[in-house]
């Protein structure tokens, strides 16, 4: 369970989260929306001490995140917006491998985490391709499967539509449902609900750094377009 | 689209199948050949052994140029303004033939370095320096090299992707300090910016210091060609 209570964080004064409360249970697949600047990034880079709170605190698992990074590393794996930019290696296999090599795992088990890694984002058996080669939407998985080699129980991705063409989105969504139904808790962060509305437990839309809106997205669709969401 | 000359390419061939410390060695021997034996067959045994490799690697000379234009220009050009007086004799060609050898020496070591980049994966050398240089100085050692095989082809891109967005508003037709101020500038922000993603990309990875190296293992191949080098860096010195 990822939990933030009364989380406030500032940027040169200017606050981009303002005593912001919010628990994400196991299991579940929530979705961050809100619009440019209202502080969903800032946001997920506490659930594993990116960046460190002004004020308030942050637990994964009941363990406050700044007590122990690695562990909260591992249990919360991020997905970052441009995905090029996150990846360290020329090939699939040695860019995947680079999470759980940082852990100082066994080399069996380096194996069989990339192989399953792979697997999981329809990547297998291609891991001596280059990564440069890979298309926007095959990118994007591998991004996530760079993650899911950490064997985390949350997975975070920051706008994982972004760029993509309609097949692209579409892999990367069935990718992610197949997540859900595996149990990985997911959190997507967007300003467009369109790709990921039917999947969502539950939508989180933020505002000024506060939440603006809280529930099933038939509880709150209603108001997403007065929040600056894009809605299906 | 990243310059494959500064960047891993997969591949099965021998070279590709040699311990990274035997390519390690490589690189030592033919820099080490170019600048200080001296003797008239020096070059032509560098150059055979550069070429051979390249060979042996099916590394492509066009694949090399995009990693390697700037250097490759940089020693025509000196070789160039050395051939060329600005009064008579106008040509002079014991400075101009000093400058080639010279330049030819250069570009040796960049192509072998460019068979070594793309045959070698960047954790096999992060390995390979560990286990070269003891302790912690070889941990740095290894992670900053690491972290420059990563990080330059993706600079590398930036600049041409800079290049690329000036020309298309042709900013081709300014003056040459104007492109390169503006190229240069644009370069540095995004590799500023992409800097400071790929740093926090690593942190949520849980970048470490000593992490898991990859199996290296020297096999009798390696010990041949390592006992080849050596050999060849005892002619050297005897001759």
């Amino acid at each position: 369970m990822i939990e933030t209570r009364d989380l406030v964080k500032t940027f040169d004064g200017v606050p981009a989260l303002d005593g912001l409360s919010l628990t994400i249970p196991d299991g579940e697949f929530v979705v961050l929306a809100g619009p440019n600047g209202s502080g969903k990034t800032t946001l997920v880079r506490h659930f594993n001490g990116l960046l460190e709170a002004d004020a308030g605190e942050v637990l994964v698992d009941g363990t406050p995140v700044q007590d122990d990074l690695v562990a909260a590393r591992v249990a919360v794996g991020m997905v970052f917006q441009h995905p090029r930019d996150q990846f360290v290696a020329a090939t699939i296999g040695e860019e995947v491998a680079f999470g759980p090599r940082n852990l100082g795992l066994p080399h069996h088990e380096i194996t069989d985490r990339v192989a399953d890694a792979l697997d999981a984002v329809g990547l297998g058996g291609r891991d001596e391709e280059r990564v440069a080669a890979l298309s926007g939407g095959e990118q994007e998985r591998l991004a996530i499967a760079g993650a899911l080699a950490m064997r985390p129980a949350h997975l975070v991705l920051d706008e994982p539509f972004t760029g993509l063409d309609a097949p692209a989105q579409a892999a990367v969504r069935d990718r992610l449902a197949a997540l859900k139904a595996a149990g990985t808790s997911v959190v997507v962060v967007t300003h467009d609900l369109r790709d990921v509305a039917d999947l969502a437990d539950r939508v989180v839309v933020l505002r000024d750094g506060t939440i603006a809106a809280d529930g099933d997205y038939d509880a709150v669709h209603e108001r997403l377009p007065d929040l600056g969401v894009r809605q299906p | 689209m990243t310059a494959i000359g500064l960047s891993y390419a997969p591949g099965d061939t021998v070279v590709h199948r040699l311990d990274a410390r035997t390519k390690l060695l490589g690189q030592f021997v033919v820099a080490l050949l170019a600048f200080t034996w001296t003797d008239a067959l020096a070059l032509p045994v560098v150059w055979a052994l550069v070429v051979g490799g390249m060979a042996l690697a099916r590394v492509r000379l066009r694949s090399v140029f995009p990693g390697y234009a700037l250097p490759f220009v940089l020693l025509a050009f000196a070789t160039l303004t050395r051939t060329v007086t600005l009064g008579p004799p106008w040509v002079d060609v014991d400075a101009g033939l000093a400058a080639t050898l010279h330049s030819l020496r250069v570009a040796a070591i960049l192509l072998a370095s460019a068979v070594y980049v793309q045959t070698t994966p960047v954790s096999e050398t992060q390995a390979a320096i560990s286990r070269l240089v003891p302790g912690k100085p070889g941990r740095f050692l290894a992670a900053g090299t690491s972290f420059v095989l990563r990080f330059l082809p993706v600079l590398l891109a930036d600049l041409q992707s800079a290049r690329a967005a000036q020309q298309a508003r042709l900013g081709d037709q300014r003056r040459l300090h104007e492109r390169m101020q503006t190229v240069a500038l644009a370069g540095l922000n995004r590799a500023f910016e992409r800097a400071d993603r790929f740093s926090l990309a690593l942190k949520a990875r849980c970048f470490a210091w000593n992490p898991t190296q990859p199996r290296l293992s020297f096999s009798r191949t390696d010990w041949l060609v390592s006992a080849g080098f050596v050999g060849l860096l005892a002619v050297a010195a005897l001759a």
